[in-house]
Protein backbone atom coordinates (compact mmCIF):
# COMPACT_ATOMS: atom_id res chain seq x y z
CA UNK A 1 0.00 0.00 0.00
CA UNK A 2 1.37 3.38 -0.95
CA UNK A 3 1.32 5.65 2.04
CA UNK A 4 0.01 9.04 1.09
CA UNK A 5 1.78 11.96 2.71
CA UNK A 6 -1.57 13.25 3.92
CA UNK A 7 -1.97 11.60 7.29
CA UNK A 8 -5.31 13.09 8.24
CA UNK A 9 -8.10 14.27 5.99
CA UNK A 10 -11.46 15.30 7.38
CA UNK A 11 -14.65 17.11 6.65
CA UNK A 12 -17.03 17.22 9.58
CA UNK A 13 -20.24 18.92 10.58
CA UNK A 14 -21.59 18.69 14.09
CA UNK A 15 -24.44 20.91 15.20
CA UNK A 16 -25.30 21.83 18.77
CA UNK A 17 -27.78 24.35 20.06
CA UNK A 18 -26.13 27.67 19.33
CA UNK A 19 -22.91 26.23 17.96
CA UNK A 20 -22.01 24.35 14.80
CA UNK A 21 -18.65 22.89 13.93
CA UNK A 22 -18.33 22.78 10.17
CA UNK A 23 -14.84 22.46 8.83
CA UNK A 24 -12.54 20.43 6.60
CA UNK A 25 -8.80 19.95 6.39
CA UNK A 26 -5.93 17.89 5.03
CA UNK A 27 -2.98 17.60 7.39
CA UNK A 28 0.29 16.40 6.03
CA UNK A 29 2.92 18.00 8.17
CA UNK A 30 4.25 15.88 11.00
CA UNK A 31 3.00 18.30 13.61
CA UNK A 32 -0.04 20.39 12.85
CA UNK A 33 -1.45 22.76 15.42
CA UNK A 34 -5.15 23.47 15.69
CA UNK A 35 -5.34 26.97 17.08
CA UNK A 36 -8.35 28.91 18.27
CA UNK A 37 -9.86 30.69 21.25
CA UNK A 38 -11.83 28.63 23.76
CA UNK A 39 -15.23 27.68 22.42
CA UNK A 40 -14.00 27.68 18.83
CA UNK A 41 -14.63 23.96 18.36
CA UNK A 42 -11.08 22.60 18.72
CA UNK A 43 -12.01 19.91 21.22
CA UNK A 44 -15.16 18.98 19.34
CA UNK A 45 -13.06 18.48 16.22
CA UNK A 46 -10.59 16.32 18.12
CA UNK A 47 -13.41 14.26 19.61
CA UNK A 48 -14.86 13.65 16.17
CA UNK A 49 -11.48 12.53 14.86
CA UNK A 50 -10.83 10.25 17.83
CA UNK A 51 -14.29 8.67 17.55
CA UNK A 52 -15.61 9.89 20.90
CA UNK A 53 -18.23 11.92 19.08
CA UNK A 54 -20.02 11.07 15.87
CA UNK A 55 -20.32 14.00 13.49
CA UNK A 56 -23.73 14.71 12.00
CA UNK A 57 -22.13 14.14 8.67
CA UNK A 58 -18.76 14.11 7.00
CA UNK A 59 -15.76 11.91 6.31
CA UNK A 60 -12.57 11.21 8.22
CA UNK A 61 -9.60 9.38 6.73
CA UNK A 62 -6.30 8.52 8.34
CA UNK A 63 -3.42 7.35 6.18
CA UNK A 64 -5.90 6.82 3.37
CA UNK A 65 -8.11 4.53 5.50
CA UNK A 66 -11.67 5.64 6.19
CA UNK A 67 -12.51 5.71 9.89
CA UNK A 68 -15.77 7.63 9.55
CA UNK A 69 -18.07 8.28 6.65
CA UNK A 70 -21.65 9.38 6.97
CA UNK A 71 -22.43 8.42 3.37
CA UNK A 72 -21.32 4.79 3.68
CA UNK A 73 -22.20 4.45 7.35
CA UNK A 74 -18.65 3.60 8.45
CA UNK A 75 -17.99 4.62 12.05
CA UNK A 76 -15.00 2.85 13.51
CA UNK A 77 -15.10 2.78 17.34
CA UNK A 78 -12.29 4.68 19.10
CA UNK A 79 -10.54 1.53 20.30
CA UNK A 80 -10.02 0.39 16.71
CA UNK A 81 -8.86 3.73 15.31
CA UNK A 82 -5.54 3.51 17.14
CA UNK A 83 -5.16 7.22 17.81
CA UNK A 84 -3.31 8.27 20.91
CA UNK A 85 -5.10 10.97 22.89
CA UNK A 86 -3.53 13.21 25.51
CA UNK A 87 -5.86 15.30 27.67
CA UNK A 88 -5.13 18.60 29.35
CA UNK A 89 -4.50 17.05 32.76
CA UNK A 90 -3.16 13.66 31.80
CA UNK A 91 -6.23 11.63 32.81
CA UNK A 92 -3.96 8.98 34.31
CA UNK A 93 -5.64 5.88 35.75
CA UNK A 94 -5.51 6.57 39.50
CA UNK A 95 -5.75 2.92 40.53
CA UNK A 96 -2.66 1.89 38.58
CA UNK A 97 1.08 2.49 38.89
CA UNK A 98 2.93 4.58 36.34
CA UNK A 99 4.11 1.38 34.66
CA UNK A 100 0.59 -0.07 34.52
CA UNK A 101 -0.61 3.17 32.98
CA UNK A 102 2.10 3.13 30.34
CA UNK A 103 1.57 -0.56 29.59
CA UNK A 104 -2.24 -0.40 29.43
CA UNK A 105 -2.44 0.26 25.71
CA UNK A 106 0.82 -1.55 24.95
CA UNK A 107 -0.67 -4.82 26.20
CA UNK A 108 -3.75 -4.32 24.03
CA UNK A 109 -1.62 -3.79 20.92
CA UNK A 110 -0.90 -6.95 18.91
CA UNK A 111 2.82 -7.86 19.00
CA UNK A 112 3.22 -7.33 15.27
CA UNK A 113 1.95 -3.74 15.53
CA UNK A 114 4.03 -2.67 18.51
CA UNK A 115 6.53 -0.03 17.49
CA UNK A 116 7.81 1.29 20.80
CA UNK A 117 8.76 -0.42 24.04
CA UNK A 118 7.47 1.10 27.29
CA UNK A 119 10.94 1.23 28.80
CA UNK A 120 12.38 3.06 25.79
CA UNK A 121 9.55 5.59 25.93
CA UNK A 122 10.10 6.01 29.66
CA UNK A 123 13.74 6.79 28.98
CA UNK A 124 12.94 9.22 26.17
CA UNK A 125 10.43 11.06 28.35
CA UNK A 126 12.58 10.93 31.50
CA UNK A 127 10.10 8.97 33.61
CA UNK A 128 12.12 5.75 34.08
CA UNK A 129 12.64 6.55 37.75
CA UNK A 130 8.87 6.92 38.27
CA UNK A 131 7.72 3.67 36.68
CA UNK A 132 7.03 1.77 39.89
CA UNK A 133 5.35 4.64 41.70
CA UNK A 134 1.67 5.39 41.98
CA UNK A 135 0.36 8.30 39.97
CA UNK A 136 -1.00 10.22 42.95
CA UNK A 137 2.05 12.28 43.80
CA UNK A 138 3.34 13.15 40.34
CA UNK A 139 3.82 16.79 39.38
CA UNK A 140 1.88 18.26 36.47
CA UNK A 141 4.82 17.89 34.12
CA UNK A 142 5.43 14.29 35.16
CA UNK A 143 1.75 13.45 34.66
CA UNK A 144 1.84 14.80 31.12
CA UNK A 145 5.00 12.86 30.28
CA UNK A 146 3.41 9.66 31.62
CA UNK A 147 0.25 10.39 29.62
CA UNK A 148 2.37 10.91 26.53
CA UNK A 149 4.30 7.67 27.10
CA UNK A 150 1.03 5.81 27.68
CA UNK A 151 -0.44 7.10 24.41
CA UNK A 152 2.74 6.34 22.44
CA UNK A 153 3.07 2.83 23.90
CA UNK A 154 -0.11 1.84 22.08
CA UNK A 155 1.76 2.57 18.81
CA UNK A 156 -0.80 5.07 17.58
CA UNK A 157 -1.17 5.98 13.92
CA UNK A 158 -1.76 9.53 15.03
CA UNK A 159 -1.32 11.41 18.28
CA UNK A 160 -4.09 13.83 19.25
CA UNK A 161 -3.31 16.30 22.01
CA UNK A 162 -5.92 18.56 23.55
CA UNK A 163 -4.24 21.53 25.25
CA UNK A 164 -1.65 19.23 26.86
CA UNK A 165 0.26 22.19 28.32
CA UNK A 166 -2.59 24.41 29.43
CA UNK A 167 -2.51 23.40 33.08
CA UNK A 168 1.27 23.53 33.48
CA UNK A 169 3.50 26.29 34.78
CA UNK A 170 6.13 27.89 32.53
CA UNK A 171 8.97 25.55 33.49
CA UNK A 172 6.97 22.37 32.88
CA UNK A 173 5.51 23.79 29.71
CA UNK A 174 8.91 24.49 28.22
CA UNK A 175 10.14 21.05 29.24
CA UNK A 176 7.16 19.20 27.71
CA UNK A 177 7.42 21.23 24.50
CA UNK A 178 11.02 20.15 24.18
CA UNK A 179 10.07 16.55 24.87
CA UNK A 180 7.32 16.72 22.25
CA UNK A 181 9.83 17.98 19.72
CA UNK A 182 12.15 15.06 20.37
CA UNK A 183 9.26 12.59 20.30
CA UNK A 184 8.22 13.89 16.91
CA UNK A 185 11.78 13.85 15.57
CA UNK A 186 12.74 10.46 16.93
CA UNK A 187 9.52 8.48 16.66
CA UNK A 188 7.91 10.10 13.63
CA UNK A 189 4.34 9.76 14.93
CA UNK A 190 2.19 12.44 13.29
CA UNK A 191 0.67 14.81 15.82
CA UNK A 192 -2.33 17.09 15.95
CA UNK A 193 -1.77 19.59 18.70
CA UNK A 194 -4.69 21.67 19.95
CA UNK A 195 -3.76 24.91 21.63
CA UNK A 196 -4.92 28.43 22.26
CA UNK A 197 -1.35 29.60 22.85
CA UNK A 198 0.55 31.07 19.92
CA UNK A 199 3.86 30.51 21.72
CA UNK A 200 3.23 26.78 21.88
CA UNK A 201 2.15 26.63 18.27
CA UNK A 202 5.17 28.65 17.20
CA UNK A 203 7.55 26.38 19.10
CA UNK A 204 6.14 23.08 18.03
CA UNK A 205 4.19 23.16 14.83
CA UNK A 206 5.38 24.19 11.39
CA UNK A 207 1.76 24.18 10.16
CA UNK A 208 -1.26 25.65 11.81
CA UNK A 209 -4.99 25.38 11.30
CA UNK A 210 -6.94 28.24 12.83
CA UNK A 211 -10.53 27.73 13.96
CA UNK A 212 -12.99 30.33 15.09
CA UNK A 213 -16.67 29.85 15.95
CA UNK A 214 -16.65 26.35 14.46
CA UNK A 215 -15.19 27.39 11.10
CA UNK A 216 -11.70 27.13 9.69
CA UNK A 217 -10.41 30.68 9.23
CA UNK A 218 -6.86 30.02 8.01
CA UNK A 219 -4.54 27.12 7.31
CA UNK A 220 -0.90 27.14 6.23
CA UNK A 221 2.64 27.56 7.47
CA UNK A 222 2.79 28.86 11.02
CA UNK A 223 4.64 32.16 10.34
CA UNK A 224 2.14 33.01 7.63
CA UNK A 225 -0.99 32.01 9.53
CA UNK A 226 0.15 33.56 12.82
CA UNK A 227 0.02 36.97 11.18
CA UNK A 228 -3.14 36.26 9.17
CA UNK A 229 -5.76 38.99 9.68
CA UNK A 230 -8.39 36.52 10.85
CA UNK A 231 -5.93 35.09 13.36
CA UNK A 232 -4.92 38.57 14.50
CA UNK A 233 -8.51 39.06 15.60
CA UNK A 234 -8.40 36.06 17.94
CA UNK A 235 -4.75 36.04 18.98
CA UNK A 236 -2.98 37.74 21.84
CA UNK A 237 0.47 38.64 20.54
CA UNK A 238 1.43 40.39 23.76
CA UNK A 239 2.22 37.06 25.42
CA UNK A 240 4.19 35.67 22.50
CA UNK A 241 7.40 33.99 23.58
CA UNK A 242 10.06 31.90 21.89
CA UNK A 243 10.70 28.57 23.59
CA UNK A 244 14.05 27.30 22.39
CA UNK A 245 16.36 24.39 23.03
CA UNK A 246 19.62 25.52 24.58
CA UNK A 247 22.80 23.86 25.78
CA UNK A 248 24.67 25.08 28.83
CA UNK A 249 28.28 25.94 27.90
CA UNK A 250 29.72 27.28 31.14
CA UNK A 251 28.87 29.08 34.34
CA UNK A 252 30.44 32.35 35.36
CA UNK A 253 29.90 32.34 39.09
CA UNK A 254 31.57 35.70 39.62
CA UNK A 255 29.34 37.33 37.06
CA UNK A 256 26.27 35.32 38.09
CA UNK A 257 25.51 34.23 34.55
CA UNK A 258 25.58 31.14 32.35
CA UNK A 259 26.61 30.94 28.72
CA UNK A 260 24.07 29.17 26.54
CA UNK A 261 24.29 27.85 22.97
CA UNK A 262 21.04 28.41 21.07
CA UNK A 263 21.16 27.56 17.39
CA UNK A 264 24.40 29.07 16.08
CA UNK A 265 24.46 31.77 18.73
CA UNK A 266 26.03 31.94 22.16
CA UNK A 267 24.05 33.99 24.67
CA UNK A 268 24.72 35.18 28.16
CA UNK A 269 21.76 34.11 30.28
CA UNK A 270 20.87 33.99 33.95
CA UNK A 271 22.55 31.31 36.10
CA UNK A 272 21.08 27.82 35.73
CA UNK A 273 21.08 24.73 37.92
CA UNK A 274 22.13 22.52 34.99
CA UNK A 275 25.76 21.52 34.47
CA UNK A 276 27.78 22.47 31.38
CA UNK A 277 26.89 20.16 28.50
CA UNK A 278 23.31 19.67 29.67
CA UNK A 279 20.29 20.78 27.67
CA UNK A 280 17.82 23.31 28.99
CA UNK A 281 14.82 25.12 27.57
CA UNK A 282 15.09 28.86 27.15
CA UNK A 283 12.21 31.27 26.82
CA UNK A 284 12.55 34.74 25.32
CA UNK A 285 9.53 36.99 24.87
CA UNK A 286 9.19 38.38 21.38
CA UNK A 287 8.55 41.83 22.74
CA UNK A 288 11.84 41.76 24.69
CA UNK A 289 14.00 41.45 21.58
CA UNK A 290 15.49 44.66 20.15
CA UNK A 291 16.63 44.67 16.52
CA UNK A 292 19.66 46.62 15.43
CA UNK A 293 21.20 47.15 12.00
CA UNK A 294 24.88 46.28 12.38
CA UNK A 295 26.48 45.46 15.70
CA UNK A 296 25.26 47.95 18.28
CA UNK A 297 27.75 50.06 20.24
CA UNK A 298 28.25 49.01 23.83
CA UNK A 299 24.90 48.73 25.63
CA UNK A 300 23.88 47.39 29.00
CA UNK A 301 22.32 44.40 27.24
CA UNK A 302 24.83 41.57 27.22
CA UNK A 303 23.77 39.93 23.99
CA UNK A 304 24.03 41.19 20.41
CA UNK A 305 23.57 38.18 18.17
CA UNK A 306 23.75 38.26 14.37
CA UNK A 307 20.70 36.84 12.57
CA UNK A 308 19.06 36.97 9.16
CA UNK A 309 15.50 38.15 8.57
CA UNK A 310 13.47 35.36 7.00
CA UNK A 311 10.07 36.94 6.97
CA UNK A 312 8.21 40.03 8.16
CA UNK A 313 4.46 39.97 8.77
CA UNK A 314 2.46 42.99 9.77
CA UNK A 315 -0.61 42.29 11.80
CA UNK A 316 -2.84 43.95 14.32
CA UNK A 317 -0.72 47.08 14.77
CA UNK A 318 2.60 45.29 15.07
CA UNK A 319 5.15 43.51 12.92
CA UNK A 320 6.30 39.95 13.58
CA UNK A 321 9.87 39.48 12.40
CA UNK A 322 11.01 35.88 11.85
CA UNK A 323 14.74 35.64 12.34
CA UNK A 324 17.21 32.85 11.72
CA UNK A 325 20.06 32.41 14.19
CA UNK A 326 20.42 28.70 13.55
CA UNK A 327 17.03 28.37 15.28
CA UNK A 328 14.00 30.39 14.25
CA UNK A 329 13.12 33.17 16.65
CA UNK A 330 10.36 35.77 16.44
CA UNK A 331 10.72 39.39 17.43
CA UNK A 332 7.86 41.82 17.80
CA UNK A 333 8.40 45.42 16.67
CA UNK A 334 6.12 48.26 15.65
CA UNK A 335 5.32 48.54 11.93
CA UNK A 336 7.04 51.93 12.06
CA UNK A 337 10.37 50.56 13.18
CA UNK A 338 10.07 47.70 10.70
CA UNK A 339 9.84 50.30 7.93
CA UNK A 340 12.54 52.53 9.40
CA UNK A 341 15.00 49.64 9.57
CA UNK A 342 13.79 48.48 6.16
CA UNK A 343 13.31 44.98 7.53
CA UNK A 344 12.77 42.47 4.76
CA UNK A 345 13.72 38.97 3.82
CA UNK A 346 17.50 38.42 3.71
CA UNK A 347 18.44 41.49 5.75
CA UNK A 348 21.24 41.00 8.30
CA UNK A 349 20.45 42.35 11.74
CA UNK A 350 21.60 41.95 15.32
CA UNK A 351 19.29 40.79 18.08
CA UNK A 352 19.85 42.72 21.29
CA UNK A 353 18.69 40.70 24.26
CA UNK A 354 19.13 41.43 27.96
CA UNK A 355 20.38 38.62 30.17
CA UNK A 356 17.29 38.89 32.33
CA UNK A 357 14.99 38.57 29.33
CA UNK A 358 16.13 34.98 28.98
CA UNK A 359 14.43 32.43 31.23
CA UNK A 360 15.91 28.96 31.45
CA UNK A 361 14.20 25.76 32.54
CA UNK A 362 15.80 22.40 33.18
CA UNK A 363 14.57 19.79 30.69
CA UNK A 364 13.16 17.27 33.08
CA UNK A 365 11.66 19.93 35.31
CA UNK A 366 9.36 18.20 37.80
CA UNK B 1 -36.85 -20.75 66.38
CA UNK B 2 -35.26 -17.36 66.93
CA UNK B 3 -32.06 -18.46 65.22
CA UNK B 4 -34.08 -19.88 62.35
CA UNK B 5 -35.74 -16.50 62.00
CA UNK B 6 -32.37 -14.76 61.91
CA UNK B 7 -31.03 -17.27 59.35
CA UNK B 8 -34.12 -16.88 57.16
CA UNK B 9 -33.85 -13.10 57.33
CA UNK B 10 -30.20 -13.19 56.30
CA UNK B 11 -30.96 -15.59 53.46
CA UNK B 12 -33.81 -13.42 52.16
CA UNK B 13 -31.73 -10.23 52.37
CA UNK B 14 -28.65 -11.79 50.76
CA UNK B 15 -30.56 -13.30 47.84
CA UNK B 16 -32.49 -10.05 47.33
CA UNK B 17 -29.22 -8.08 47.27
CA UNK B 18 -27.54 -10.52 44.88
CA UNK B 19 -30.54 -10.16 42.60
CA UNK B 20 -30.38 -6.36 42.74
CA UNK B 21 -26.67 -5.88 42.09
CA UNK B 22 -26.50 -7.02 38.44
CA UNK B 23 -29.73 -5.16 37.68
CA UNK B 24 -28.43 -1.97 39.28
CA UNK B 25 -25.12 -2.25 37.41
CA UNK B 26 -26.95 -2.73 34.12
CA UNK B 27 -29.22 0.22 34.85
CA UNK B 28 -26.28 2.40 35.87
CA UNK B 29 -24.46 1.52 32.67
CA UNK B 30 -27.46 2.37 30.51
CA UNK B 31 -28.35 5.59 32.30
CA UNK B 32 -24.95 7.02 33.27
CA UNK B 33 -22.53 5.74 30.64
CA UNK B 34 -24.60 4.94 27.57
CA UNK B 35 -27.10 7.76 28.25
CA UNK B 36 -29.75 5.82 26.40
CA UNK B 37 -32.95 7.40 25.23
CA UNK B 38 -35.50 7.25 28.03
CA UNK B 39 -32.80 7.28 30.70
CA UNK B 40 -34.85 9.80 32.64
CA UNK B 41 -37.86 7.48 32.73
CA UNK B 42 -35.68 4.54 33.77
CA UNK B 43 -34.25 6.59 36.63
CA UNK B 44 -37.70 7.61 37.85
CA UNK B 45 -39.02 4.04 37.65
CA UNK B 46 -35.97 2.73 39.48
CA UNK B 47 -36.63 5.10 42.38
CA UNK B 48 -40.38 4.54 42.48
CA UNK B 49 -40.38 1.85 45.23
CA UNK B 50 -38.68 4.40 47.48
CA UNK B 51 -41.58 6.79 47.05
CA UNK B 52 -44.61 4.52 47.45
CA UNK B 53 -45.64 2.89 50.74
CA UNK B 54 -44.17 -0.63 50.95
CA UNK B 55 -47.67 -2.05 51.45
CA UNK B 56 -48.53 -0.76 47.99
CA UNK B 57 -45.50 -2.61 46.57
CA UNK B 58 -46.67 -5.71 48.46
CA UNK B 59 -50.20 -5.41 47.17
CA UNK B 60 -49.08 -4.97 43.56
CA UNK B 61 -46.78 -7.95 43.91
CA UNK B 62 -49.65 -9.96 45.31
CA UNK B 63 -51.77 -9.03 42.30
CA UNK B 64 -49.00 -10.24 39.99
CA UNK B 65 -47.80 -13.28 41.91
CA UNK B 66 -51.03 -14.51 43.48
CA UNK B 67 -52.73 -17.62 42.18
CA UNK B 68 -54.93 -15.62 39.88
CA UNK B 69 -52.26 -13.09 38.95
CA UNK B 70 -50.64 -13.24 35.52
CA UNK B 71 -47.22 -14.38 36.77
CA UNK B 72 -48.48 -16.50 39.65
CA UNK B 73 -50.89 -18.47 37.46
CA UNK B 74 -48.25 -18.95 34.75
CA UNK B 75 -45.66 -20.29 37.20
CA UNK B 76 -48.19 -22.52 38.86
CA UNK B 77 -49.45 -24.05 35.62
CA UNK B 78 -45.99 -24.56 34.12
CA UNK B 79 -43.87 -25.48 37.14
CA UNK B 80 -46.50 -26.41 39.66
CA UNK B 81 -45.05 -23.91 42.11
CA UNK B 82 -46.58 -21.20 44.19
CA UNK B 83 -44.70 -17.98 44.76
CA UNK B 84 -46.99 -15.94 46.97
CA UNK B 85 -46.59 -16.72 50.67
CA UNK B 86 -43.21 -18.43 50.18
CA UNK B 87 -39.72 -17.17 51.04
CA UNK B 88 -39.28 -16.37 47.32
CA UNK B 89 -42.05 -13.81 47.65
CA UNK B 90 -40.24 -12.35 50.66
CA UNK B 91 -37.08 -12.13 48.53
CA UNK B 92 -38.91 -10.34 45.72
CA UNK B 93 -40.59 -7.92 48.12
CA UNK B 94 -37.27 -7.02 49.80
CA UNK B 95 -35.50 -6.81 46.46
CA UNK B 96 -37.99 -4.36 44.99
CA UNK B 97 -38.16 -2.17 48.07
CA UNK B 98 -34.36 -2.00 48.42
CA UNK B 99 -33.57 -1.67 44.70
CA UNK B 100 -33.72 2.16 44.58
CA UNK B 101 -31.02 2.41 47.25
CA UNK B 102 -28.68 0.08 45.36
CA UNK B 103 -29.42 1.64 41.98
CA UNK B 104 -28.95 5.22 43.15
CA UNK B 105 -25.65 4.42 44.84
CA UNK B 106 -24.38 2.55 41.78
CA UNK B 107 -25.36 5.44 39.50
CA UNK B 108 -23.62 7.98 41.74
CA UNK B 109 -20.50 5.83 41.94
CA UNK B 110 -20.40 5.46 38.16
CA UNK B 111 -21.00 9.16 37.60
CA UNK B 112 -18.04 9.96 39.82
CA UNK B 113 -15.65 8.07 37.55
CA UNK B 114 -14.03 10.73 35.36
CA UNK B 115 -15.23 10.18 31.82
CA UNK B 116 -11.83 11.17 30.46
CA UNK B 117 -10.34 8.04 32.04
CA UNK B 118 -12.80 5.86 30.17
CA UNK B 119 -12.16 7.78 26.97
CA UNK B 120 -8.41 7.40 27.39
CA UNK B 121 -8.84 3.67 27.81
CA UNK B 122 -10.93 3.53 24.63
CA UNK B 123 -8.28 5.32 22.59
CA UNK B 124 -5.68 2.95 24.05
CA UNK B 125 -7.53 0.06 22.45
CA UNK B 126 -9.97 -1.13 25.12
CA UNK B 127 -13.52 -1.99 24.06
CA UNK B 128 -16.52 -1.02 26.21
CA UNK B 129 -16.55 -4.26 28.22
CA UNK B 130 -12.84 -4.01 28.99
CA UNK B 131 -13.25 -0.34 29.95
CA UNK B 132 -16.04 -1.34 32.34
CA UNK B 133 -13.97 -4.13 33.90
CA UNK B 134 -10.60 -2.37 34.13
CA UNK B 135 -11.55 1.28 34.66
CA UNK B 136 -15.16 1.96 35.66
CA UNK B 137 -15.78 -0.90 38.09
CA UNK B 138 -12.41 -0.78 39.88
CA UNK B 139 -12.80 2.97 40.39
CA UNK B 140 -16.46 2.78 41.38
CA UNK B 141 -16.24 -0.37 43.48
CA UNK B 142 -16.34 1.27 46.88
CA UNK B 143 -19.43 3.29 46.04
CA UNK B 144 -21.07 0.23 44.52
CA UNK B 145 -20.29 -1.88 47.57
CA UNK B 146 -21.64 0.86 49.81
CA UNK B 147 -24.89 0.77 47.81
CA UNK B 148 -25.05 -2.99 48.10
CA UNK B 149 -24.73 -2.73 51.89
CA UNK B 150 -27.38 -0.03 52.09
CA UNK B 151 -29.70 -2.23 50.03
CA UNK B 152 -28.85 -5.16 52.27
CA UNK B 153 -29.88 -3.36 55.48
CA UNK B 154 -33.04 -2.13 53.83
CA UNK B 155 -33.83 -5.71 52.79
CA UNK B 156 -33.19 -6.91 56.36
CA UNK B 157 -35.70 -4.39 57.69
CA UNK B 158 -38.38 -4.97 55.09
CA UNK B 159 -41.83 -5.30 56.63
CA UNK B 160 -44.76 -3.77 54.77
CA UNK B 161 -44.42 -5.39 51.37
CA UNK B 162 -43.32 -8.71 52.84
CA UNK B 163 -46.29 -9.15 55.18
CA UNK B 164 -48.72 -8.63 52.28
CA UNK B 165 -47.17 -10.87 49.63
CA UNK B 166 -45.27 -13.41 51.77
CA UNK B 167 -47.42 -13.47 54.85
CA UNK B 168 -46.11 -13.97 58.36
CA UNK B 169 -45.52 -17.70 58.53
CA UNK B 170 -43.05 -18.70 61.28
CA UNK B 171 -40.13 -20.73 59.91
CA UNK B 172 -41.22 -20.06 56.32
CA UNK B 173 -41.62 -16.37 55.62
CA UNK B 174 -41.32 -14.79 59.04
CA UNK B 175 -38.28 -12.51 58.97
CA UNK B 176 -36.94 -10.53 61.95
CA UNK B 177 -39.24 -7.49 61.58
CA UNK B 178 -42.31 -9.73 61.23
CA UNK B 179 -41.26 -11.86 64.19
CA UNK B 180 -40.76 -8.75 66.32
CA UNK B 181 -44.24 -7.62 65.38
CA UNK B 182 -45.69 -11.02 66.37
CA UNK B 183 -43.76 -11.15 69.62
CA UNK B 184 -44.91 -7.69 70.61
CA UNK B 185 -48.51 -8.66 69.88
CA UNK B 186 -48.12 -11.81 71.97
CA UNK B 187 -46.34 -9.96 74.77
CA UNK B 188 -43.12 -12.05 74.55
CA UNK B 189 -40.74 -9.45 75.93
CA UNK B 190 -37.55 -11.51 75.98
CA UNK B 191 -37.85 -12.79 72.43
CA UNK B 192 -38.72 -9.30 71.26
CA UNK B 193 -35.67 -7.83 72.94
CA UNK B 194 -33.37 -10.52 71.49
CA UNK B 195 -34.58 -9.84 67.94
CA UNK B 196 -34.44 -6.09 68.44
CA UNK B 197 -30.83 -6.38 69.56
CA UNK B 198 -29.97 -8.60 66.57
CA UNK B 199 -31.59 -6.09 64.22
CA UNK B 200 -29.69 -3.21 65.83
CA UNK B 201 -26.38 -5.08 65.71
CA UNK B 202 -26.80 -5.99 62.05
CA UNK B 203 -27.74 -2.42 61.17
CA UNK B 204 -24.85 -0.89 63.10
CA UNK B 205 -22.27 -3.25 61.63
CA UNK B 206 -23.52 -2.77 58.08
CA UNK B 207 -23.75 1.00 58.41
CA UNK B 208 -20.26 1.23 59.88
CA UNK B 209 -18.77 -0.63 56.91
CA UNK B 210 -20.94 1.40 54.53
CA UNK B 211 -19.76 4.74 55.90
CA UNK B 212 -16.15 3.61 56.01
CA UNK B 213 -16.33 2.62 52.33
CA UNK B 214 -17.87 5.92 51.30
CA UNK B 215 -15.28 7.85 53.23
CA UNK B 216 -12.47 5.95 51.53
CA UNK B 217 -13.93 6.42 48.07
CA UNK B 218 -14.15 10.18 48.71
CA UNK B 219 -10.58 10.24 50.00
CA UNK B 220 -9.33 8.66 46.83
CA UNK B 221 -10.86 11.31 44.62
CA UNK B 222 -9.51 14.23 46.56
Amino acid sequence: MVKSDIFLQFSVRKAYEGFTLDCAGRFKHRITAVFGPSGSGKTTLLNCVSGMLSPDDGDIEVDGAVVYSSSTGINMPPERRRFGYVFQQGALFPHMSVRQNVEYGYKLTPGSERQFEPDDLAYLLAISHLMDRGVGNLSGGERQRVALARALASSPRLLLMDEPLASLDAAHRASILTHLKSVSEQLGVPMVFVSHSLSEVLTLAPKMYALNAGKMVAYGSTPEIMAHPSVARIADYGTLENILRARVLEHDDEDGTSRLAIGDAVLVGPPTQSSPGESVSASIRSGDIILSLGAPPLTSARNAVPAVVRDVRETGGLALVYLDMGEMIVAEVTPGSARQLDLKRGRDVHLVIKTNSILTFTQDAG
Amino acid sequence: MLFETVALTLRVAIVATLLNLPLALALGWLVVKKRVRGAFILEVLASLPLAVPPVVVGYMLLLLLGRRGPIGSLVESSLGLEIAFTWIAAVLASAIVSFPLVARAVMTAMEEVDERLERSARTLGAGTVRVALTITLPLAHRGILAGVLLGFIRALSEFGATIIVAGNIPGKTQTIPLAIYDNIQLGRGEDTMFLVLVALALALATLAVHNWLLKRSRGRRA
